[in-house]
């Protein structure tokens, strides 16, 4: 059970090259972690979706907060369950990979913090957000009056048209300011 | 396939072909949406390209860089390809070149990642020690490969063709001067046997005379029957080019560093929405480091938000109070630098007695030696820990504790060298006395220093391996036993202590340091970058140990590319430090008469005009020409132009930044008008509110972007659209 690119095909190799921004090591990489996580009849099935539970058993979402999250967004399945195809899981390596953009990013960023999925970031968002990024124990919690105070400072800051909410584009206007971004929204296998 | 995508309640909409953020041009529809209406959170892709005002110039949108999952960047990647757009023959013969082009740079990128040094390692240290650990690393890469790059350069121009014609013709010529000046013997006999391994470590008897210091480099042009090498020219404009190519490889690794730096202003501007938007690195792994960085942003959160609060009870304060502060700061600040002081005076006395004590031999020679090295070691240790106390008391923002803290630090390194270097000035010059007794004769003190360029290149030489000694020491013999009792004692005094931390500052100065020792350096012992890369790499590896085996990572991050443009700026200190040494030798004080190729000259740098002379005519008036003033003024005329034009453009954009802000801030006044209006007439016509309220950001959205605000009553609630009567 190899990575050899008999596996995937030439030019699905190379289609995904073009569609992803991920090198060709890293796709056979991508393809043999994903691999592992199927049982052996599954391997041969195309198209094969795994459960979120069993993408979450990689190491390098295990102990990330944002990993429901992730799995979310980058999930196609119909009943949002939160599985993942392969070529999703090529979509999430490519978002997160080295040479993404900042457009990329920023918007799947985005997604990702957007806890109730509609579109904006409003105070409900801030609020889990900033307890997935602080720990959720008690003792690793804001006060309510810290988060009162960190809430507002933040819609002070980035809310430019005043009407709540932090949207897509105030957001990208954040990251855009932010040198360590592009560096630090990096997953490598 | 494109009507399940043209969804009205899409999220986002994405627009084919803008470069710049989708959420710029996108219409202001796509803001909110209820999540009923919402059974499909894909991006509303625009399949016509033409009604895109900013129409790309032919070059289909980068697919990747499309934020669709890969079933649907398939369709859109079919849909380009049937779309084949009539082109002129050149216009596709471009196009292919710039595909083929993208692919080659893409290849090539692959091939040098390849090559990176240490890609894996900085990879791992990164992912578990965090962004500020993994610059340190960074910047000590950069001075591995610069290190060993200047050593290339060097070795081409001056070592190699010294060894080549010495070889070839081993005569040396003489200068003629007074025979005392003339001595130099460097080859003392061997009287005890651990001789060598003190030479060794000091770079004297048999390493003196090498090609490790100045003085066994040759003096003559040599000429033989088509090539002439002149190697004392050769090895100035060598230092000089040295020089020059360092400064441009530091300036350039900035320029990126410097633009965002610059653009993101002060920290004080977004600070609460930086670290919650951009503050979780996802390259954690364990379950260790999640809990650690969690509880480093939850310590930033508190730590910033307390300083508010502190900062809105500072502007509270009385006068009385305040006066009382900053009389209290201004003290401290003397104390601070009266600390410096002394230590500087220390190194000063330090080196006058080394200097005044170097016939001793054996051990108690050795010590001598090393005595200034010691003592500066010794300073450097204890001045910022003393610092560090009395910065608990001054009360600063923890931001500003921190960049005092390294100002402080960065001018005690970089001064106790320069005092080094002044008290070997003052006693090779004679207190910079010519006419004295002992320098009289020669210009120099040729009693003491028969070869007082080689005298100075073994300075350096003992501060760059001291240096490393102390380094490899103290991982030894306090890193490792520290750990051990940690990890085996659990009485409450070691728990207190804990683990050794990786404090990044103080370790990128020690970095800065030694490459300002080996900078000065260099004009006198050409191999010192050789042996600085080495001591460098060996750095790397003990660092990584250490880091591995007996560090926790540290409570406090540093953000890590501010942090990378400060480290270079402190570098440049370091740099224009040594420029100001190399400068001033090259110029001011006469080579020693009896050894290295500027014996001949009055100074070092005489030998450029003399060889100026033997070029050709034209390319001497025409360097002429450029010196003159007939150039340079005009070339300053033109420069003030366009800085001030540059000057002139970013004010410009920055007051369209503030007017598009207030425009921003209007429109949004104006929706949240609109909003109010419908909610009535919505009342009124007794609709219920909740699916009045589902589709009217929708509706008014759509109202907005067309700018155009028509009486309520005159729309239709038309769930499948929206049209206008």
């Amino acid at each position: 059970m190899g990575t050899t690119a008999s596996q995937i095909g030439k030019d699905r190799l190379a289609e995904y090259q073009e569609l992803t921004f991920l090198t060709k090591q890293e796709i056979l990489l991508a393809h043999k972690k994903f691999s592992e996580l199927l049982t052996k009849d599954e391997r041969d099935l195309q198209n094969i979706r795994v459960p979120m539970e069993t993408i979450l058993t990689l190491q390098e979402l295990k102990s990330n907060p944002f990993r429901n999250r992730i799995c979310h967004v980058f999930s196609t399945s119909d009943i949002k369950n939160g599985s993942l195809t392969f070529e999703d899981f090529l979509d999430l390596l490519s978002a997160f990979s080295d040479s993404a953009t900042l457009e990329i990013k920023s918007h799947y960023a985005f997604r990702i913090f957007d806890f109730d999925d509609d579109g904006t970031l409003d105070c409900g968002d801030l609020e889990k957000l900033v307890n997935c990024l602080t720990g959720e124990t008690d003792d690793t919690r804001l006060t309510s009056e810290e988060m009162r105070q960190l809430i507002s400072n933040i819609l002070e800051e980035s809310d430019i048209d005043k009407d709540g909410t932090v949207n897509l584009s105030e957001f990208q206007h954040v990251i855009s300011r932010s040198p360590d971004f592009v560096s630090s929204f990096k997953i490598v296998l | 396939m494109a009507s399940e995508l043209q969804d009205p309640s899409g999220v986002y909409d994405y627009t084919e072909g803008s470069s710049s953020y989708p959420g710029e041009q996108q219409p202001l529809r796509s803001r909110r949406v209820s999540s009923q209406d919402s059974n499909q959170n894909y991006p509303q892709f625009n399949w016509n390209p033409e009604e895109d005002e900013e129409g790309d110039s032919g070059l289909p949108r980068e697919l990747r860089s499309i934020p669709l999952p890969m079933s649907l960047k398939r369709a859109v990647r079919q849909v380009q390809q049937m779309k084949v757009p009539v082109v002129s023959r050149a216009e596709s013969w471009k196009r292919k070149k710039t595909r083929s082009l993208r692919k080659l740079k893409d290849n090539s990128k692959e091939v040098l990642d390849a090559f990176t040094l240490w890609k894996k390692t900085l990879q791992k240290i990164g992912g578990n020690f965090g962004s500020g650990v993994h610059s340190y690393f960074l910047f000590l890469r950069f001075l591995v490969v610069l290190n060993f790059v200047s050593f290339f350069l060097i070795a081409g121009f001056v070592l190699a063709p010294s060894i080549v014609f010495r070889y070839v013709d081993s005569s040396l010529d003489n200068s003629n001067g007074p025979a005392e000046c003339l001595e130099y013997n460097p080859n003392p006999k061997v009287t005890v046997f651990y001789q060598y391994f003190l030479d060794l470590l000091s770079g004297t008897g048999f390493m003196e005379y090498s090609y490790l210091f100045y003085g066994y480099y040759y003096n003559k042009v040599v000429a033989n029957e088509d090539v002439t090498y002149n190697i004392p020219l050769a090895y100035v404009l060598t230092a000089v080019f040295y020089f020059a190519f360092c400064l441009i490889c530091i300036i350039a690794r900035m320029g990126a560093n410097a633009r965002v730096a610059v653009a993101t202003g002060g920290h004080t501007i977004g600070e609460y929405s930086m670290i919650v938007f951009t503050g979780w690195d996802y390259s954690c792994l364990r379950d260790r480091d999640t809990k650690l960085k969690q509880k480093n942003i939850h310590y930033r959160l508190q730590v910033d938000l307390e300083e508010e609060r502190l900062k809105k009870r500072a502007a509270a304060l009385t006068l009385s109070r305040k006066v009382l502060l900053y009389s209290l700061r201004t003290f401290l600040h003397l104390v601070a630098f009266g600390l410096i002081m002394g230590a500087f005076y220390g190194i000063f006395l330090a080196a006058d007695f080394s200097q005044k004590n170097t016939t001793e031999k054996g051990i108690l020679g050795l010590f001598y030696e090393y005595l200034p090295s010691i003592v500066i070691t010794a300073g450097n240790f204890l001045v910022p820990m003393l610092c560090d106390q009395i910065a608990l008391i001054e009360k600063y923002s923890p931001s500003t504790t921190v960049i005092v803290a390294l100002l402080r630090a960065v001018f005690l390194r970089l001064v106790s060298l320069a005092v080094l270097l002044f008290t070997l000035w003052r006693q090779i010059t004679c207190d910079g006395n010519i006419e004295e007794a002992g320098c009289k004769l020669c210009q120099y003190n040729y009693n003491v220093y028969p070869c007082w360029e080689t005298r100075i290149g073994q300075e350096m030489y003992k501060l760059t391996l001291f240096d490393l000694l102390i380094n490899i020491a103290v991982l030894v013999l306090v890193e490792f036993p520290r750990r051990m009792v940690v990890d085996k004692c659990s009485c409450k005094l070691t728990q207190w202590v804990g683990r050794q931390e990786f404090v990044v500052p103080s370790n990128v100065l020690g970095l800065v340091y030694g490459q300002a020792v080996v900078w000065t350096g260099t004009l006198f012992c050409p191999l010192l970058p050789l042996i600085n890369t080495i001591k460098f790499i060996i750095l790397f590896y003990c660092k990584k140990i250490t880091l591995f085996y007996n560090c926790r990572p540290a409570h406090r991050t540093f953000r890590s590319t501010t942090s990378t443009f400060f480290f270079l700026v402190v570098l440049l200190f370091g740099w224009g430090l040594a420029t100001v040494v190399m400068v001033y030798s090259l110029s001011e004080i006469r080579p020693s008469l009896s050894c290295g190729p500027f014996r001949l000259f009055p100074n070092m740098w005489s030998v450029v005009p003399s060889s100026f002379y033997s070029l050709s005519e034209t390319t001497q008036e025409f360097l002429f020409f450029i010196g003159s003033q007939s150039f340079s003024i005009p070339l300053f005329a033109l420069s003030c132009v366009v800085m001030c034009y540059f000057i002139a453009l970013a004010s410009v954009y920055g007051k369209s930044v503030a007017l598009l802000r207030t425009q921003l801030k209007l429109e949004g006044r104006d929706k949240q008008f609109l909003v109010k209006q419908i909610e009535q007439l919505g009342r009124q016509l007794h609709i219920p509110t909740h699916s009045a309220g589902c589709l009217l950001p929708v509706w008014l959205n759509y109202f907005l972007s067309a700018s155009c605000v028509t009486s309520p009553e005159t729309v239709s609630f038309d769930r499948s659209g929206f049209s206008r009567r």
